[in-house]
């Protein structure tokens, strides 16, 4: 090669660069990010009923703790990673993920606690919307649903029926309940709450099929007549294949998940977060806010907060704590 | 990705120069040898069903990827626990992502620091000082649209990670281009790694970097340096190649130093052309900040990626402006301080009083605004325009909504479905066969092979069922692209009219972040793989059109002249003279037309449009590391396949 000075002062800066992290000792982990201890760091998965709760709980932290908070947008499973990472503090509705507790939890790498409840009970399920059982009367079973499969088939999955998913973020069994009970679905997946809601309205509001996946707590299921569909109850390990699957989804005690050294360091956020639980109905009257009326989530945080002083006060620890 | 065609020479490099075309009508020939090998397309798949096809022409066979994804879904979570034990990451990958994510945390705060009438001072005077007064305006435009739209913190992250990206990859870029300007060896190392890296859609390698340094910033800053380094590595390669041999020379015989020569003589007479690379890697950063909101990068794609999940259209729009105003603003700064023809003149003697004046200013305004309490910008000082931009949305949709919803059908019964059919029902090996022979037919025996290798590897990757799938989405909204977006290219330039019309419109559409054209198509198309080939057309459309007109104006007045004395009509000038002689400007436009085609249409997942797009937002929700890293790689090699088959014959030279 050409004697080329930038080749030269590349190779001589590189070689500094070797020896400088060869000498230097100190491992670095990723939780040595610095964090600035007057900030709370929240994820925000995506459904709106999780955004309700994180928005309240930053309104509170910020305005009667004197709190900065950050939410990040992110996904269930990246949400742990990032506690792993000590990027965030924490998950403010966890939906089981028992798999991830024992990887990150004090089994695994001990970065991750159970925060315990958050009050909230969650269901995932079958939904379709009242007026297609009506036409078709036990639409809302398995026998049902084989039966009339040809009324679910769409342009997007032709000869099958068409199944709606979420966001693929969303914890799902439903590609593995189809092939247990050897249905002839297609899954399409929306890609997000909102687009899949919106395309449920747009069916609903022309009485046309849809067979989707849904939960609750959900504000939509308060304005519109959805119908559970029936499937076999869960029972322990019947989903352990993913891909045979012959049972419904299990009854979840939705809960918080803290990054370990948060509930050492946290200091009166971390109590805060701690002594917080509300009902699906407090966080359904927010999500609707949000969600329906299109308010500002912050602004719908804070009208709840100006409406419940009741129901929040008893979170706030006593105010020797609080940093005002 | 929206301004990669601002300097489409450049991409190409040296090689780019395509002969005249050799027959009357270039296309001729290449056409029906074409159609014959659709033609054997057909007839394969035909013969295929008739025949129920036997069994070791079934199905690609996913055992080679099946392992791949088991062995990369173990890396995984080797990773996870060992990201605090392995010396590979306490001592190498933590040491860049602790790095990162500690400058992108500090550079934040120091903005939060100078309060926003401290960051607009400074801004204002360091753009004056650079770029003189008319600038300025641009940049407190972009400063008020920030702070009206109540997305000043957002920008505010948004400039951050910028800064730290930009930074980073000029300090590696612009030495690895001159390194690679005065060295031929070097340049042709370089020159593969940056065309992968172009070609390469961003969405897809998003996955192995949250893995190597961590979700959030860190990954988020490598990502955009990644994706902002290719053309200030080419552009100053090519600027310090082009300086004058004559003034080399001089300097060598009066016996410089090499190192003399390259900062007294190169990087000089270079600068200018430098910093057109530096423009074209903050653009990309811009676009690349937008895109990285899905690891959790935060700022404005962060608005823009809720608006999405929420299918709030005025929402997005809002944060979309102050993205493009952001864009503008930095573009304009860039470009001026390039030419540095409107920078004040100021004598030499009072430079660094100026200087020291500034700084004053910013300091005295800084704790001014510190002491009366503004360190925030206002929540009263708002202006909303979401209600307006939802509700004229909501009206679009009404008139045409339902229009719209059968040509969709139409589209997906018509085209896409049976396209998707012939694509994944024919035996692969035909498929693999025909690739290869579109390859030869357009770029001869090397791009052929390159062709078949692509598509070869898609299938080993375990992933051939869904690159089939995304290839015939790719097909289908490309075509419809390249076809809308001729004629309005021919037409603009016949029209300087409608060309001067065009203009504004297509750099406007050219800058906004691509996420944004999926929410309006969601709204008026629903979900599904319609409203992707929607948004996938609208994101590509602009460069296609820019790139006919200007190839099209660019052809000699005295051919056309020459053309017309003879008496031909206007459609045979078109056909026989403007458009054979603009064909290197056609072949670009197709190349980047389909380029970016693939890079909206993996996007279309996000709306439901399936297949190696799903896989891959899958992979990164999920954190399935082997399904999302294969589809990636699979995208990597539709992209290489159509990008070397549409680059034409040069690269055979």
């Amino acid at each position: 090669m050409r004697n080329t000075p930038i080749g030269r002062v590349l190779t001589r800066t590189l070689a500094v660069l070797m020896t400088a992290v060869l000498v230097s000792s100190c491992a670095v982990r990723t939780s040595d990010m610095p964090r600035d201890p007057n900030t709370v760091r929240i994820a925000v998965n995506g459904w709106v009923g999780y955004e309700a709760s994180a928005e309240v709980l930053a309104y509170l932290l910020r305005h009667e703790m004197g709190y900065e908070v950050q939410l990040m947008r992110i996904d269930e499973q990246p949400s742990w990673q990032a506690l792993d990472q000590g990027v965030l503090d924490a998950i403010v509705e966890n939906w089981g993920h028992e798999d991830l507790m024992e990887l990150y939890g004090p089994e695994g790498n001990g970065t991750v606690v159970d925060g315990g409840p958050n009050g909230n009970d969650g269901y995932i399920g079958w939904y379709v919307p009242r007026y297609l059982v009506d036409r078709y009367p036990g639409i809302d079973t398995l026998e049902g649903i084989e039966e009339n499969i040809e009324i679910f088939q769409t342009a997007e999955t032709g000869g099958s029926g068409e199944f709606l998913g979420g966001d693929p973020a969303f914890v799902t069994q439903d590609q593995g309940m189809i092939n247990a009970f050897g249905l002839d679905l297609e899954i399409v997946y929306a890609g997000s709450e909102a687009a899949q809601i919106t395309e449920v309205r747009n069916r609903y509001a022309n009485e046309e099929p849809a067979l989707f996946y849904f939960y609750d707590p959900q504000w939509l299921l308060h304005e519109l007549d959805l119908v559970r569909v029936e499937l076999p109850p869960y029972e322990d390990g019947c989903d352990a294949d993913p891909d045979q699957v012959p049972c419904g989804y299990p009854a979840y005690d939705l809960n918080k998940i803290f990054r370990a050294g948060f509930t050492e360091d946290g200091g009166s956020a971390y109590e805060f977060l701690d002594n917080w639980q509300w009902t699906n109905d407090d966080q359904n009257a927010v999500a609707q806010l949000i969600a329906d009326e299109g308010m500002d989530p912050e602004e719908a945080a804070g009208q709840w907060v100006e409406d419940n002083p009741e129901v929040w006060e008893s979170w706030i620890p006593d105010e020797g704590d609080v940093r005002r | 990705m929206a301004t990669t065609t601002t300097i489409p020479s450049i991409r190409s490099g040296p090689g780019h120069a395509v002969p005249a075309p050799r027959r009357r009508s270039p296309f001729s020939g290449d056409w029906a040898r074409l159609g014959a090998v659709l033609g054997l397309l057909v007839v394969g798949f035909l013969v295929s069903r008739v025949l129920n096809v036997p069994a070791w022409l079934g199905p690609f066979p996913d055992a080679f990827g099946q392992a791949l994804m088991a062995r990369l879904d173990s890396v995984y979570e080797w990773v996870v626990t060992n990201r605090n034990n392995s010396p590979l990451f306490v001592y190498g990958f933590n040491y860049v992502s602790v790095g990162l994510g500690t400058a992108v945390v500090v550079i934040t705060q120091a903005l939060v620091l100078l309060t926003w009438p401290g960051v607009v001072l400074l801004g204002a005077l360091a753009t004056w000082r650079v770029a003189g007064w008319r600038v300025t305006l641009v940049v407190l435009a972009a400063f008020a649209v920030f702070g009206l739209t109540g997305l000043w913190y957002e920008a505010m992250t948004t400039l951050s990670l910028i800064i730290t990206s930009v930074l980073i990859a000029l300090v590696i870029g612009i030495p690895l281009g001159v390194w690679a300007g005065q060295s031929d060896r070097v340049h042709a190392a370089v020159r593969p790694v940056l065309d992968f890296m172009q070609i390469m859609p961003a969405f897809a390698y998003l996955l192995p970097f949250v893995l190597m340094f961590g979700i959030s910033n860190p990954a988020a800053a490598v990502v955009t340096t990644v994706y902002a380094m290719p053309p200030v590595v080419r552009i100053t390669a090519m600027a310090i190649r082009g300086v004058d041999q004559g003034a080399i020379e001089a300097t060598t015989s009066l016996g410089s130093t090499p190192w003399q020569l390259l900062t007294k003589v190169r990087l000089p007479m270079a600068k200018r052309t430098i910093l057109l690379g530096v423009n074209q890697t903050i653009m990309l950063a811009v676009s690349m900040v937008v895109i990285a909101s899905v690891i959790g990068a935060g700022g404005l794609g962060d608005a823009i990626y809720q608006a999405l999940a929420k299918v709030n259209v005025g929402q997005a729009f809002e944060a979309g402006l102050a993205i493009v105003m952001l864009a503008i603003a930095m573009d304009r700064v860039t470009g001026a301080a390039g030419h540095g023809e409107h920078a004040p003149e100021i004598p030499r003697r009072l430079r660094l009083p100026v200087l020291g004046a500034g700084a004053l200013a910013v300091v005295v305004v800084v704790l001014l605004a510190r002491l009366a309490g503004v360190a925030n910008w206002p929540d009263a000082v708002t202006v909303s325009i979401v209600g307006p931009v939802n509700s004229l949305e909501a009206g679009l949709q009404a008139s045409i909504g339902g229009i719209a919803s059968i040509g969709g059908d139409v589209l997906l019964h018509g085209v896409l479905n049976p396209l998707t059919a012939l694509l994944t029902g024919t035996p692969w090996p035909v498929v693999v066969l025909v690739a290869a022979a579109i390859g030869w037919i357009f770029g001869g025996r090397r791009v052929a092979l390159t062709s078949a290798l692509a598509l070869l590897t898609t299938g080993l990757l375990g992933v051939w069922e869904n690159s089939m799938n995304t290839l015939a989405q790719v097909l289908v909204a490309a075509a419809i692209t390249i076809a809308v977006g001729v004629v309005v290219g021919v037409l603009a330039a016949r029209s300087d009219g409608l060309a001067a019309v065009l203009r504004p419109i297509l750099d406007a559409m050219q800058t906004l972040p691509p996420f944004v054209y999926l929410i309006p198509a969601v709204a008026l198309f629903g979900i599904g793989r319609i409203p992707a080939l929607a948004a996938a057309f609208i994101f590509a459309l602009p460069p296609v059109i820019r790139l006919v007109n200007d190839g099209l104006r660019g052809v000699s007045v005295a051919a056309v002249e020459a053309a017309t004395s003879q008496g031909s009509t206007r459609w045979q000038v078109l056909t026989k003279v403007q458009l054979p002689l603009a064909r290197p400007s056609l072949l670009l436009a197709v190349n980047q037309g389909i380029m970016m085609v693939l890079a909206m249409v993996v996007m279309g997942a996000l709306v439901g449009a399936g297949s190696l797009g799903y896989d891959v937002v899958f992979g990164l929700a999920q954190n399935d590391l082997g399904l999302g890293l294969a589809s990636g790689l699979a995208i990597v090699c539709l992209g290489l396949f159509l990008d070397r088959v549409t680059q034409g014959r040069r690269s055979d030279a």
